[in-house]
């Protein structure tokens, strides 16, 4: 059986302070804030590669680390840890190949070779086995990381911004690669992202960060429909979130929110009749100007919308509109646009959103 | 003349050896840790690298002569003899060596190292698995600067072992001697041999340090393939 990882630790840097309790169970955790927010700190306190000043490390029945309790002082080394870790820039060894770097932590293992060649297979890397990272792309490079991450035969693997460099359909099939390895060696997996769609994308449970400190802890969705703080829904970025059934999926996806029908991007793991979260990016609500032609990229999602309030940096104005569904979103867009239009509260103008701007989440039943 | 490039040869492999070891051992130090009077340590290890060799000759007369305690006491002495020599030639060598081994090692990316601690290996394994074969060829280069430090050492081995023929009259030595007794074309051939070797291990020195392709460099994404 698996255990489950719980830690509660604090260490000081300077004027930083991280101090988190946290407990992890087979699935996916997210640890999710922007940088600087200890992220990085928490997996390498779990890896044995930072000392926290204080707190416990546990996995199932064993101590890791212990400092600053009544119980003697406890601090496993990494080589005797042993966790997976995919460290930011996979760290993947440059004078070895794939091969060689998946075998390192099988040591002398007489059946190490084979083990290793399995595991590059399991990731869709036997074929490139023999080369050096330097020769492989950054979605490959990630692989043969999982791969050697794998090897040590540990039941905790740690990834760090694992898909930073990827572009996404690469990035896509690795989250699913990774979730199905997830369930077959049911693995804890310990996931720090910065960005929303990865933490949806994998996440069963999310951690937000933020200087060092917890802000809420629960499952994706509940933190994501019900953040405990402003700060949280800030930290998440979250703006225009909403939650539409879905019509038809074909060349686009056809949503039905509150009796409004959008047009979203296709995204053929949906079906139709099912329920989606997704968010309208405020950068991507156009103002129409009422006396001019309406160009193809924005020709989706016309609506009538009220302005209700208007507010303006140097760079940057951000309205609130009201939409014919009775929803408020946010729109953006820079100080200087829209020059000719007033856009004063209380007046109405008509709006596109952009297609491309309705960015579908994960698919909650 | 053919005692001297042959003993030149033997003290500089000895002090090269020992000035590798524990060129490699400080260089780790000064690269990896932190530690209360790191910079002391290092000042003092740089140290044969400004100091008169007389100077470096006369503290190793002190410590290696009848009056140090380890050697009174086990009644061996190094004054005189080729090992002294060696040991005065190393000494000299050893500041190349430390800031070779050090610029290269600081240079291995530390997560790799991490990264292989992680995956359950002992730290000297990381050493010699990792950091090693990762900072090669600046060591190589503070290898070979120190070899022909050591063989080109002349000052503080005259203090040491003095200049005796057959016994610790190194290349240098036998130069200095040739000319003194006006033997020209032996001084030539020997000038002209230790020239070539200072030459060629530049020479070298300069290709190791050349970088080719950053041997640490991760770079996602950089091949030409398309990723996947």
């Amino acid at each position: 059986m698996t255990p489950r990882i719980a830690i509660d630790i604090e260490k000081n840097y300077g004027a930083f302070h991280l101090h988190v309790a946290l407990t992890a169970e087979p699935g996916v955790l997210v640890l999710f804030g922007a940088s600087g927010a200890g992220k990085t700190t928490i997996l390498n306190a779990i890896a044995g590669l930072v000392r926290p000043d204080r707190g416990t490390i546990r996995v199932g029945e064993e101590t890791w680390f212990s400092r600053g309790r009544p119980e003697p002082a406890i601090d496993v080394p990494a080589r005797i840890r042993r966790v997976g870790y995919v460290m930011q820039d996979y760290a993947l060894f440059p004078h070895m190949t794939a091969l060689e770097n998946v075998r390192f932590p099988l040591r002398r293992d007489p059946a190490g070779e084979t083990t290793a060649r399995t595991l590059l297979d399991r990731v869709s890397m036997g074929h490139l086995a023999e080369r050096r990272p330097a020769q492989l792309s950054g979605g490959q490079q990630q692989r043969v990381a999982i791969a050697r991450a794998l090897a040590g035969n540990s039941r905790v693997l740690l990834l760090d911004e694992p898909f930073g460099a990827l572009d996404a359909p690469v990035r896509e099939r690795l989250q699913r690669d990774l979730r199905l390895l997830q369930r077959a060696m049911d693995l804890i997996i310990v996931l720090v992202t910065h960005r929303l769609e990865d933490a949806f994308a994998m996440g069963d449970v999310i951690a937000v960060l933020r200087a060092g400190s917890l802000e809420q802890v629960g499952p994706i969705a509940d933190v994501f429909h019900r953040p405990a703080t402003r700060g949280v829904a800030e930290i998440m970025g979250i703006r225009n979130l909403l939650r539409a059934r879905v019509c038809a999926v074909a060349a686009t996806t056809t949503l039905d929110w509150n009796g409004m029908t959008l047009e979203a991007p296709a995204d053929p793991g949906l079906e139709a009749g099912a329920e989606v979260t997704a968010y309208v990016r405020p950068d991507d609500v156009k103002i129409v100007y009422p006396n001019r032609p309406i160009s193809p990229q924005v020709a989706h999602n016309l609506l009538e919308a009220t302005i209700l309030a208007s507010r303006q940096n140097a760079s940057v104005r951000i309205l609130r509109i009201k939409l014919p569904n009775e929803s408020e979103i946010e729109v953006r867009f820079p100080a200087l646009s829209y020059g000719e239009m007033t856009l004063e509260p209380g007046e109405t103008v008509r709006v596109a959103i952009r297609r491309e701007g309705i960015v579908l989440l994960g698919h909650l039943a | 003349m053919g005692s001297a490039l042959r003993l030149s040869i033997q003290v500089t492999l000895t002090a090269t050896i020992f000035a590798a070891v524990l060129g490699l051992i400080l260089g780790r130090l000064l690269a990896r840790r932190e530690f209360l009077g790191k910079s002391l340590l290092e000042t003092a290890v740089l140290l044969p690298l400004v100091l008169p060799p007389s100077v470096v000759g006369y503290y190793l007369l002190l410590g290696l002569g009848e009056r140090n305690p380890l050697f009174s006491w086990t009644n061996v002495s190094l004054l005189f003899t080729w090992q002294g020599a060696a040991f005065a030639s190393g000494v000299v060598a050893l500041p190349l060596m430390v800031q070779a081994s050090k610029a290269a090692i600081a240079n291995v990316n530390p997560a790799l190292e991490n990264a292989a601690r992680v995956l359950g290996a002992g730290e000297g394994e990381v050493f010699f698995r990792i950091t090693l074969p990762l900072a090669k060829r600046g060591i190589l280069a503070g290898v070979v600067l120190a070899a022909a430090r050591a063989f080109g050492e002349f000052g503080a081995t005259l203090m040491v072992a003095g200049s005796i023929p057959g016994r610790t009259q190194t290349v240098p030595l036998a130069i200095y001697d040739a000319v003194q007794a006006g033997r020209y074309g032996d001084a030539n051939a020997l000038v002209l041999l230790t020239t070539t070797l200072a030459f060629f291990s530049l020479l070298v020195v300069r290709q190791l340090e050349r970088p080719r392709r950053p041997p640490n460099a991760i770079a996602p994404g950089t091949s030409p393939e398309t990723g996947g």
